[in-house]
């Protein structure tokens, strides 16, 4: 493959990540290119990009995940590459094929490689022909040889999509009374969610940790690792907390599992960023998948190799090599902030930001398109903040996440910011006792302290009553989502926020 | 006042009692709380209460008050004093969308009868499925949005009429509360 220089990306995404990945490629004189839909016209990563082209209206369907609407983008900016960022389009084989076909650099692994680990059924057989331990399980959905493979594997087992991800198709089957149904539920599940019913079951752990090492591969056949991370922190197996190193964890059993992700990558002919998951159990190790794309917890690994994992990806992209990664130093934990309501079932919250404070200081970092007058819409992922943060060791990355989040203040949006702290602050987490029960057994059915409960009546009270943040605003009834009806250009947010400017405080 | 969270039932009495300068006396649910308040430049306040001090911020809106307190966020509605009788002794009279997203499902029927607890809908937002369930026991009168439509933030998706006299009925937070 020949060397080519990329003079103008477009980014296939929005939110945080297309921020970040402007602000890298920014770094190395690339030119920017934001696609945007109907919701997204003001976000900030429309204003950060050097250029912006509008995909269609808000649903995903028909802007993010528009594979057309975006190589038109791309054709129309004059863009020579793409990155996909993560979710949308990331992992799609046939995004990747379409913009390799334009002769466009797609930012990512080829298109078969991807297919290839994209389907967990076939990553699972390229793990066991490379030697790498799985999970014991059985590829057959059909009930009579999951009742065989339950049968001597011992219950509980966990029924999962082929086509899966983020939990979605995946059912814990206790026992064999309730295998029939839960195999059907996986596979409508996943018919739904990924247009592919197939399933496959694994032998349930019982208190495992995730632990997932970071791959860089190159096109010249070398590939790297990059540590590992602990994101054991879950909850409904979405990651909450991730850390890079992954604390406590044998020198033994970590050289053996570096060395398997790199045995698989070599094997799959890995190119690109990438990620392979392992379940830790006790001195075993378990593959569990590849994430062929740069994952949501990257910058913990940028903070203890002190690298840009968007610069390799692009110098990659552009034919240069890898080379082997100098010494990890300290450690570095990251917390992500959903824009859900801890206080009520996680449920997603939508709203506008009124204000909003950053932490910042020494080992600080936020990732976040959050900003006074954005708007948070149903469309999309609840993700709107990762704090990290680095410190000498772990103690010292713990305690200035717990002051990082303390500083953290968003006000118009509910959000995971304080749920967060308390598992931060918490007397297991400081231990590093992890494991992806972690959530359920320390902190199940969590709820508000009544002590926070009456400083925010306190402060409803004062706001009510105009003794806090200036006189009563009106604000004509729209501090809300952009309506799903009339759809949000007609919408801008900033139409509204003028409002609040103008009755609210002077 | 009376306060709640939005999309929870649980009220909250509050009330100013006094304010002297930075002093403040405070009564929720019946019990007297004293606190201190220094207005910070930037329109949040520093509260001062039981040797802590938390920073606060809030905003009343038409619909809402939005509240930050430290890292937590809130939102609390007014609650208005006649609401309660008005709804004819129904835990609810209606269910609305307690954000804007998809309405994914409806597992009733109008002429239905549901009991507290019972799941009514399920809304899709932000990827995650959402399932909003009875209050109370009722009656499903009349069903005002249709599977699959995107609906907008507080509209009206169920109107219940009352249930027939029912000694086991009882009103009750819906499991989640």
């Amino acid at each position: 493959m020949k060397p080519r220089k990329i003079k103008r990306l477009l980014i296939a995404n929005r939110g945080e990540i297309a921020l970040r990945i402007i602000r890298s490629a920014r770094v190395m004189g690339i030119e920017t290119v934001a696609v945007y839909s109907a919701a997204d016209a003001a976000a900030a990563h429309v204003a950060a990009a050097d250029d912006a082209r509008p995909i269609g209206a808000a649903e995903p369907a028909a802007s993010y995940l528009n594979i057309a609407a975006i190589l038109e983008a791309a054709h129309a900016a004059g863009a020579d590459a793409i990155h996909p960022g993560y979710g949308f389009l990331s992992e799609r084989p046939e995004f990747a094929r379409a913009v390799e076909q334009r002769g466009i650099i797609f930012i990512g692994p080829p298109a078969e490689v991807m297919a290839a680990l994209g389907d967990k059924v076939a990553a699972r057989h390229i793990a066991i022909s490379a030697g790498v331990p799985v999970v014991p399980g059985s590829d057959a959905g059909d009930l009579e040889a999951a009742r065989q493979f339950a049968a001597s594997a011992g219950y509980p087992i966990l029924v999962k999509a082929a086509a899966g991800g983020g939990g979605r198709g995946m059912r814990v089957v206790g026992e064999a009374a309730g295998l029939a149904t839960a195999l059907e539920a996986a596979a409508r599940e996943a018919q739904a969610a990924f247009g592919d019913g197939r399933i496959f079951l694994e032998k349930y752990l019982a208190r495992p940790r995730h632990v997932e090492v970071q791959l860089l591969g190159d096109q010249h056949g070398t590939v790297v690792a990059l540590g590992d991370r602990d994101c054991s922190i879950q909850r409904r197996h979405q990651k909450l907390i991730e850390e890079a190193p992954a604390p406590g964890l044998e020198p033994v059993l970590r050289e053996r599992m570096a060395a398997a992700a790199l045995t698989l990558a070599r094997a799959a002919g890995y190119r690109g960023a990438g990620t392979a998951e392992f379940l830790v159990d006790g001195d075993n190790f378990y593959f569990l998948e590849v994430n062929a794309r740069l994952q949501v917890e990257h910058p913990v690994t940028e903070l203890i190799f002190g690298c840009d994992l968007v610069v390799e990806q692009l110098r990659i992209a552009m034919g240069e090599r890898v080379a082997e990664p100098p010494a990890a130093r300290g450690c570095a934990i990251e917390c992500r902030i959903n824009a859900e309501d801890p206080a009520q079932d996680f449920r997603p919250a939508t709203g506008r930001v009124i204000k909003l404070a950053l932490p910042a200081g020494p080992g600080v970092r936020v990732d976040t398109q959050l900003e006074a007058g954005a708007e948070v819409a149903p469309y999309y992922d609840s993700l709107i903040a990762k704090l990290i943060c680095h410190g000498g060791g772990r103690e010292q990355a713990r305690a200035r996440m717990a002051a990082a989040l303390g500083e953290f203040m968003l006000l118009g949006v509910r959000n995971t910011a304080a749920f967060v702290r308390e598992i931060i602050a918490s007397e297991p987490f400081a231990r590093a006792d992890l494991s992806t029960r972690f959530i359920e057994e320390h902190f199940p059915r969590w709820s508000p302290a009544d002590r926070d409960l009456h400083d925010a009546l306190i402060a409803a009270a004062l706001a009510a009553n105009g003794m806090l943040g200036g006189a009563a605003a009106a604000d004509g009834g729209t501090n809300r989502g952009a309506s799903a009806a009339d759809g949000a250009a007609a919408h801008s947010p900033w139409t509204t926020l003028g409002e609040f400017e103008l009755w609210g405080r002077r | 006042m009376k306060l709640k969270r939005a999309g929870d039932a649980r009220e909250f009495e509050v009330e100013i009692v006094a304010r002297e300068g930075a002093a403040l006396r405070l009564r929720i649910d019946g019990e007297e709380i004293a606190a201190e308040l220094e207005a910070a430049a930037d329109g949040g306040a520093t509260l001062r209460i039981g040797g802590r001090h938390v920073r606060i911020y809030g905003m009343r809106t038409r619909n809402a008050i939005f509240v930050a307190a430290g890292p937590a966020a809130w939102e609390f509605v007014a609650v208005e004093g006649r609401a309660g009788r008005a709804r004819g002794g129904l835990a609810a009279a209606e269910v609305a969308a307690p954000m804007p997203g998809k309405l994914l499902r409806i597992l009733v029927a109008e002429g239905d009868a549901v009991a507290a607890g019972q799941p009514l809908l399920v809304l899709e937002a932000m990827k995650m499925e959402t399932t909003l369930y009875a209050e109370g026991a009722a009656v499903v009168k009349s069903i005002r949005a249709a599977a699959g439509a995107m609906v907008d933030h507080g509209a009206v998706l169920i109107e219940f009429s009352r249930a027939p006299a029912d000694p086991s009925a009882r009103e009750s937070d819906p499991p989640g509360a």
